[in-house]
């Protein structure tokens, strides 16, 4: 079976409102990104909030595009393309944050998605951890993912907590094992 | 409002009733703020919502008086730094906002500049006489028209005029209590230097007032976020914690800060 198809498998397993910390790498991302925005979120009719704090989301977008998914039902979080003096007009499909440090902004403005699009069921997506953590020390990080992932439990929202694997430390296991329902690993190598 | 059948026993059997007396609330609208207040605003509770430029406090208060008015209560603001015209369009940008409230009276802007002339109060400074004269007024509008909820934009521009803090004390207190009996749900705006060591310009506002809201600017690593804090509010148990708030289309949210070190810049 290919990656694409085991994720959503996981993912299909799971009740709503739980959380996945996904775990990939560099040759597994890309089918980690089609399983989860594509098939999991058509198949189950949800709309995909996702929050961008490695690549700027036009930049997703862009790649999305070239992967020939839909990207009608996606709507961005867009923590990183304000540091780089990149962002665009603001709208909903693309809310910008001045930057990955202001994480109680971040829970805001997927709140606001909820609120706003709530026609729907949602999957947020936060792609990914270890650029969060770079931004973050590891404390206020995991008080924010213990926060946001209970908050998006009462909206019935799947979470899925994208990590990559070779930027991975013991601590930042410690935590995603602590703040998600459950964690899957795409394959790959292994740090 | 409860009541508990209780049985005091000092060898005799005396029973007595304990009535618990939970006051009505002003729903604010503003879903997590109504939460954080256990419910809303105790109706009839003047307000002070204080903090330095650009916090939402305009915002917050305009908001308050729209979600009421799309309940049924009439809703009135009284602008004295801005003129209406601008502050409606600003409103028109908010998804809840609905022209037709104010076409229909439901929502009323009141320029604080007109009443000063129909009262001949164009002048720099007032006597006390001149205070209450603008008390009486303020009062006959809220009862003629049958508000529910006002807003004074800003208490501090007001009190700017009065000579001393007894003349405040006396306006406020006067103002609040003749509001309180009308069952009118009155928000003060207070401006306040990010300098400032209390809640109030001039000290008097925060301790008449009945409720204090701090709405404020947190400074975390550069970043600047908005908070709002209640620090008191008579009537109802509530969080005194800090929350980082979002001026959204869709009307303020809430998200509880995380504790990371800040440095408060008010």
């Amino acid at each position: 079976m290919s990656v694409s198809s085991n994720i959503v498998d996981k993912l299909s397993e799971l009740p709503p409102a739980s959380s996945l910390a996904l775990y990939v790498d560099v040759n597994t991302y890309f089918d980690a990104l089609r399983a989860i925005v594509d098939i999991f979120a058509t198949k189950n009719d949800l709309y995909v909030f996702y929050i961008s704090s490695t690549i700027p989301s036009k930049n997703i977008v862009g790649l999305l595009e070239i992967l020939g998914v839909d990207t009608s039902r996606v709507f961005f979080v867009d923590t990183i393309s304000h540091l780089m003096a990149n962002a665009g007009e603001m709208s909903d499909k693309f809310l910008y944050i001045e930057s990955p440090t202001m994480l109680e902004n971040v829970m805001l403005k997927i709140e606001y998605l909820l609120r706003k699009y709530n026609d729907k069921k949602a999957i947020v997506v936060l792609d990914s951890v270890n650029s969060m953590a770079i931004h973050n020390d590891l404390k206020i990080l995991s008080e924010f993912l213990h926060i946001f992932v209970t908050s998006l439990r009462s909206w019935e929202s799947y979470m899925v907590i994208i990590s990559m694997k070779e930027q991975n430390s013991e601590e930042m296991i410690n935590m995603l094992n602590l703040v998600c329902d459950d964690a899957y690993d795409a394959g790959g190598e292994k740090k | 409002m409860k009541y508990w059948l209780r049985k005091l026993d000092i060898g005799l059997r005396i029973y007595y009733f304990v009535m618990i007396v939970t006051r009505e609330r002003c729903k604010t609208g503003i879903e997590e703020l109504d939460s954080i207040l256990n419910g809303g605003i105790p109706r009839g509770n003047t307000v002070l919502i204080t903090g330095s430029c650009g916090t939402g406090k305009t915002t917050l208060s305009l908001e308050f008086l729209t979600r009421g008015a799309l309940m049924g209560e009439r809703s009135m603001y009284i602008s004295v730094t801005e003129v209406p015209e601008k502050l409606i369009e600003n409103m028109s940008t908010y998804e809840f906002f609905d022209m037709n409230l104010v076409k229909e009276k439901k929502l009323i802007f009141v320029d604080l500049q007109e009443i000063y002339v129909k009262l001949g109060l164009e002048k720099l400074e007032f006597t006390l006489e001149d205070v209450n004269i603008l008390v009486e007024q303020i009062i006959k509008i809220v009862k003629e028209l049958g508000i529910k909820r006002l807003v004074i934009d800003s208490i501090t521009s007001i009190c700017y005029r009065l000579t001393s803090r007894e003349q405040i004390r006396e306006f406020i207190l006067q103002l609040g209590k003749a509001l309180s009996d009308m069952g009118c749900t009155t928000l003060l705006v207070s401006e306040l230097l990010p300098s400032a060591a209390g809640y109030s310009q001039y000290g008097v506002e925060e301790a008449i007032a009945d409720g204090i809201i701090l709405m404020g600017n947190l400074e975390r690593r550069g970043d600047l976020l908005r908070t709002i804090q209640v620090i008191k509010m008579r009537g109802t148990t509530h969080s005194r914690a800090k929350y980082v708030l979002d001026l959204t289309p869709i009307g303020i949210l809430l998200a509880p800060l995380l504790k990371g070190g800040s440095v408060e810049v008010r």
